[in-house]
């Protein structure tokens, strides 16, 4: 009994951790007066496009993989949206082609990995090398070469909260069903715990993984368009740290990287939203920067810490 | 127990973490001299300095202008920078922390690096949850989003070390928040470039390498330089670069973002570099050009120490560069790899400082006809180790900076006419 209390805790240690930011945020903003209702407004729009793709990710984690491409991928999805608005000068077109492009890259990820039985991060990787040269030829070819501008008119009016918020409660209800609710969720946990014995039930790794790879195309072609709604100027840094936040964020919102049973789909909204209130923190504390990283990875650490003390030392051998 | 131990040191790391890193503004100010000084490796005279600007209390900080205004509050002002760790990014913020902060009633409050627009405008949030009363911003991802951001959140903007383009000028002169730009303008970045390359092509240089700096990366400012460095060229052989002369050359370069190798009269361009890929292969074409037979001097729109300095040591090819009066240069120029320095000074940043804090207390300067600020400001050139040292030491000086509180108090709550007659005296004669 006492066990399984102290494991529930440790389990939600990843949500205590958000509690207690959130809490500090709150007290140390009241204290030194800042506008509370600006800042979390500010906090989901800094964290709506990292949740939105890190949440798509969980399905290639839980497989005990990932995908180091991801931020590229929002960049090249979101400038190829860019692009066909500035041709069509249409909204849903510009949606469209995030999306379908985004899935298209991550279905090559999963294919390629599938036709050359490589680990599905060995393609990401050459996929990453891809994209960042497609983000250079993209901005390159198009006007002045060093920006590609979708008129922030156009995209003004969906530039608030209840539109992102709407998008991001979506998508996440969509993959908590699919991951809590339907046999894909399961499948996949069994793959990312015990590989082996999951193919020996019949599971096919190759289409849970390409299944995998869909779902998050279409969290990173989502992030790549409200990149776009967010800040419509995209040049070859856009969404640059996204990818490197995606996987702060997983494992921040206590997410095991092995995958697993263990995988939780709320990990990433978790996550991308305790690391944006940090950065709210230090900057209440008026850090510089490199302290403010110091700090923010030691906190880091002490909450991956807790939330894997759990289950260290426990996983299947792989 | 172990893994109890190892949770309570953990705990015991952050919070010693937290106790050294927090505490109250003037802790934070003392934190952030102590972090930069390190940061910058400065010289011992700098400790010392630094030392005596700690020492300053907000009770030494005057609460009424000498015209007036109430100075009585403290005003915060968020400070957007892309990058950094440079030389120069360090030395203005030594600038504004260390000398501005002990001076003034204000608060800078800075971002972390920013890599596009979109953290541009995340850290501009932070600064209006914060309740920045103004940005300074060194950052120009997407201008014309951080000023249309700020104006509506009733936030005073203004562009550091930089101005807009006529375009973009004209788009935002008449917005009130829009407080205004100052530091070399386009023009000036030409002449910069092309002051450099005269320089050498009076004494008889022929054989040049250019290195382009961001011109892969279409930046204007480095654009310029080139293309003034190649129309001293042309002028001076009485050619053309690629059919172009003057200033019609900036628009060659925009074409192709790229700069030819050959020649231009009897003057030759025997390498040419550009970006800052940082691979092996880019270092690897580095030395490749600094090595190349024949080469005299080597033309860097900024870093050029930096990066060819290992490169030329030992040789008889120099260094031609623009950038900031930082410790690294002195050293370069000391063992005579550097020969020119076309040099941003730290207190240039004084008068926008000035500008943006009057328009903050109420008092904001405006051009003739109402519209916002835009005025040019150029470079400090140093051909010499001496006039270099001459430079570096008023230059890094927290005591006796360029511009000093004395200077900035003339321009707050001032007129236009005031304003632009004190920018136009940038050089180092004039301001000393």
């Amino acid at each position: 009994m006492k066990t399984n209390a102290k494991k529930s805790i440790m389990n939600l240690a990843p949500v205590f951790g958000l509690i207690v930011l959130v809490a500090a945020f709150l007290i140390v903003g009241h204290m030194k007066g800042i506008n509370i209702s600006y800042g979390l407004k500010s906090v989901i729009n800094q964290s709506v496009v990292v949740a939105v793709v890190a949440t798509g990710a969980v399905f290639i984690y839980t497989l005990g993989s990932f995908d180091i491409s991801l931020g590229a991928s929002v960049a090249v999805s979101a400038i190829l949206g860019g692009m066909v608005y500035i041709k069509t000068g249409n909204l849903l077109l510009m949606f469209a082609t995030c999306i379908g492009v985004a899935v298209l890259v991550a279905l090559t990820n999963s294919v390629l990995a599938s036709i050359f039985n490589l680990p599905v991060f060995v393609t990401t990787i050459a996929m990453l090398s891809v994209l960042n040269a497609m983000v250079l030829l993209l901005i390159g070819i198009n006007g002045t070469g060093s920006e590609i501008s979708v008129p922030s008119d156009a995209v003004a009016h969906l530039d608030n909260i209840p539109f992102k918020v709407a998008v991001l409660a979506l998508y996440i209800l969509a993959c908590v069903f699919i991951f809590n609710f339907t046999p894909i969720g399961r499948k996949e946990k069994f793959l990312g715990g015990n590989p082996l014995c999951a193919q020996l039930t019949g599971i096919s790794i190759k289409k849970y993984s390409i299944i995998a790879f869909i779902i998050s195309g279409i969290g990173v072609g989502l992030g790549a368009f409200l990149s776009i709604v967010y800040a419509p100027t995209l040049t070859r840094s856009t969404a640059s740290s996204v990818g490197m936040d995606v996987i702060i964020a997983i494992v921040f919102g206590g997410m095991p990287v092995s995958g697993g049973a263990r995988s939780k789909i709320y990990a990433a909204l978790i996550g991308a939203f305790s690391m944006t209130f940090l950065s709210q923190i230090m900057t209440l504390f008026n850090l510089n920067s490199g302290i403010g990283q110091i700090v923010k990875a030691a906190i880091f650490i002490l909450v991956v810490f807790i939330a894997a003390s759990n289950h260290r030392q426990k996983e299947l051998p792989r | 127990m172990k893994k109890v131990l190892s949770l309570l040191l953990c705990i015991a790391l952050c919070f010693t973490m937290l106790v050294g890193c927090g505490g109250t503004t003037n802790g934070d100010k003392d934190s952030d001299t102590k972090a930069e000084t390190q940061a910058e490796t400065q010289a011992e005279t700098q400790a010392a300095e630094t030392k005596e600007a700690d020492v300053a209390t907000e009770a030494d900080v005057e609460t009424e202008a000498d015209n007036g205004i109430d100075m009585s509050e403290t005003v915060k002002i968020g400070v957007l920078v892309a990058d950094v760790t440079t030389a120069e990014a360090l030395a203005f913020r030594s600038y504004y922390t260390q000398y501005i902060q002990n001076q003034y009633n204000v608060e800078f409050v800075y971002s972390d690096a920013l890599k596009d627009s979109a953290d541009e405008k995340s850290a501009i949030d932070t600064f209006i949850t914060n309740n920045c009363k103004a940005i300074i911003s060194f950052s120009s991802f997407d201008r014309m989003a951080q000023i249309d951001q700020c104006a509506k959140a009733k936030v005073y903007y203004a562009v550091a070390t930089g101005t807009l383009t006529d375009e973009e000028y004209e788009k935002v002169k008449t917005n009130e928040y829009y407080v205004g730009a100052i530091g070399p303008s386009l023009d000036i970045e030409y002449q910069t470039g092309y002051d450099m390359a005269k320089y050498y092509l009076d004494k008889g240089v022929k054989n040049f390498a250019i290195f382009g700096g961001a011109v892969p990366y279409y930046t204007d400012m480095h654009i310029y330089r080139v293309a003034g460095m190649l129309a001293a060229m042309a002028d001076a052989t009485g050619a053309d670069y690629q059919g172009a002369k003057g200033p019609a050359i900036v628009g060659k370069i925009y074409e192709t973002a790229d700069v030819k190798t050959g020649s231009i009269g009897d003057v030759n361009i025997l390498g040419y570099v550009g970006g800052y890929d940082m691979d092996d292969a880019w270092f690897g074409k580095i030395a490749e050009v600094a090595q190349t037979s024949g080469l005299e001097m080597i033309l860097a729109v900024g870093n050029g120490s930096d990066f060819f300095g290992t490169a030329v040591n030992g040789t008889d090819v120099k260094i031609a560069s623009v950038d900031a009066y930082a410790d690294s240069y002195g050293a370069a120029m000391d063992a005579g790899i550097l020969d020119y320095m076309a040099g941003k000074f730290s207190a240039s940043i004084g008068p926008i400082f000035a500008i943006t804090y009057s328009a903050a207390l109420g008092a904001p300067i405006r051009d003739n006809d109402g519209n916002a600020v835009a005025l040019g400001q150029g470079y400090w050139v140093a051909t010499s180790p001496e006039q270099f040292k001459e430079y570096y030491s008023v230059d890094n000086s927290l005591d006796a900076p360029a511009y000093d509180k004395a200077d900035l108090d003339t321009l707050i709550g001032s007129d236009y006419a005031t304003l632009e007659k004190f920018v136009a005296a940038y050089t180092f004669d004039e301001i000393k």
